[in-house]
């Protein structure tokens, strides 16, 4: 038996399965434009305005979901969950365009080091890669997996941070004290990753919400 | 003895069921039959004081009977037969000694259809009750006529007109009113089956928020077919299937989180 709330749940899943696909599509573009040094944030943009429009649709149809039939259950977790997952992903999208952003503001970065952005960036795509993967599975084990990818993140940024702002004892042998454009630009983009890598995990959360009904708080 | 000698025996149902301290009433093991059909099985449900218990489940499934087996209602049914106890505070209301006439005072029921007797004037309708009981003083029973008519939110609307016909009123002040003719009774327990099912979406709103308002003085036990009027007015929810309690517990678990996968498809509305 189909029932009518089962129409509005597909097109929620499919509103929010595009927007998976889209924002970690944002995501690896942005990286890979950081990476050339690449600074135009035209398509970056647009990505990221279709997907507010896109999280706004999902707010929209899940409100009109739940006043029009009144879901409970599963039903009503998976539709509080889109809501949640559709923020976060809109949220990908943003921090894409922030990265690519960076790189226009702060003009040519090619002679940087970027080796710590790539390192954090490998964690942090990957942490996106499989919120949507945990998605498109209800995988709920999937939170605790990201849970601990984000706690290297974390080490990461503050590691990075703490060398920000320690005098420098071998002075000129680190770019990064060369060139302010190199050291903010790092330091910004590394927070826009770290970011990225709650909103995975609360992706993962919303996921395990949807499976198991419990809500596991925010660490 | 032989152990099922000794399970069907008094000693085996007396040392397994006995009163619940802190619940106002306590269904144990209830089973019941009509005729050769079992109607209810091994049913074990605990009800807090003050709160509003909603049973749900598919038509047949034994609501109205167990709503009904709550206050001894069942007995007046042909072929009906119950086994087990169903504890109000500390007493069995199945225990040979106890009178089911002081039962039916201490616990009232409110059915489907509006009934009031037809014959009988608004404030007739009130004050059979307390008159059958061998109240006579026509002050006391003016008294709990205004009360109980305000208890049930239905007073003023009718406090200038009370001598006109009961059935003379719209189907939702004749529940009300029927809802007015238990309290006058000074129920503690209030059961009622399907109370709103033949009633308008206002009649009914009045009917739930008047359930929100007595469970503060009493304790109700509702049957409804409409889920999301169990979600709305009641503070927990037992789902039947079959003659059986398949799950219980708070309600905003129940409908948000339930155990049993068929609950969950039940009040999903994935049934059939
Ligand atoms: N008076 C009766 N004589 C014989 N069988 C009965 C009688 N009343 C109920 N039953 C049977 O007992 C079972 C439970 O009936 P009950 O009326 O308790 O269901 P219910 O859950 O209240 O259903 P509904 O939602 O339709 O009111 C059903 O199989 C029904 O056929
Ligand atoms: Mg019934």
């Amino acid at each position: 038996m189909t029932r009518l709330l089962d129409y509005g749940l597909g097109s929620l899943s499919n509103l929010i399965m595009k927007m998976a696909d889209l924002s970690v599509r944002s995501v690896d573009t942005a990286i890979e434009l950081y990476e050339k040094g690449d600074g135009d944030k035209s398509q970056l943009f647009e990505w990221s305005e279709q997907l507010r429009v896109l999280q706004d649709e999902i707010t929209e149809l899940a409100v009109e979901l739940i006043a029009r039939y009144q879901p409970v259950a599963t039903d009503l977790r998976f539709i509080r969950s889109c809501i949640e997952i559709s923020y976060g992903f809109s949220r990908f999208g943003r921090y894409a365009y922030d990265i690519v952003d960076v790189i226009g503001a702060m003009g040519s970065i090619a002679h940087c080091d970027k080796s710590a952005v790539m390192e954090m960036a490998k964690t942090t795509t990957e942490m996106i890669h499989q919120s949507v993967q945990a998605l498109r599975t209800r995988d709920k084990t999937a939170a605790e997996k990201l849970y601990q990818m984000d706690d290297t993140v974390d080490a990461l940024y503050r590691k990075h941070l703490r060398e920000a702002i320690t005098p420098s004892t071998k002075k000129g042998t680190n770019d990064m004290v060369k060139d302010p454009r190199c050291y903010v630009s790092t330091l910004l983009i590394l927070r826009y990753l770290e970011r990225m890598a709650d909103h995975a995990c609360y992706v993962g959360d919303a996921v395990n919400y949807i499976v198991t009904g419990s809500s596991s708080p925010r660490r | 003895m032989t152990s099922e000698e000794y399970l069907s025996s008094q000693d085996y149902q007396l040392a397994k069921t006995v009163a619940k301290p802190g619940y106002k009433v306590s269904v144990q093991r209830l089973n019941s039959w009509f005729f050769e059909k079992k109607a209810l099985k091994e049913i074990n449900l605990d009800v807090k004081e003050n709160t509003v218990t909603a049973l749900i489940g598919p038509s047949g499934c034994g609501k109205t009977t167990l709503i009904r087996s709550l206050n001894r209602m069942n007995e007046m049914t042909l072929g009906a037969r119950v086994e087990g106890s169903v504890f109000l505070d500390d007493v069995d209301i199945y225990d040979r000694t106890v009178d089911p006439v002081i039962i039916k005072r201490r616990i009232g029921m409110v059915f489907q259809k509006p009934n009031p007797f037809p014959t009988m004037s608004i404030y007739d309708n009130v004050a059979a009750g307390l008159r059958l009981n061998g109240i006579r003083d026509k002050r006391l029973i003016n008294e709990i006529v205004e009360e109980s008519l305000k208890g049930a939110a239905l007073w003023d609307e009718v406090k200038d007109e009370l001598g006109k016909p009961g059935i003379s009123l719209s189907g939702g002040q004749q529940q009300r009113l029927c809802i007015a003719r238990a309290l006058a009774m000074q129920p503690e327990v209030l059961l009622m089956d399907e109370p709103t099912s033949a009633l308008d979406p206002i009649a009914s709103a009045k009917i739930e928020e008047l359930m929100h308002d007595l469970k503060r003085d009493l304790t109700i036990i509702i049957v409804t077919h409409n889920m999301q009027q169990a979600a709305r007015v009641s503070d927990f929810t037992a789902f039947m299937y079959l003659g059986e309690l398949i799950e219980y517990g708070p309600t905003t678990r129940i409908f948000e989180n339930p155990d049993k996968e068929l609950t969950e498809r039940y009040i999903s509305g994935k049934f059939g």
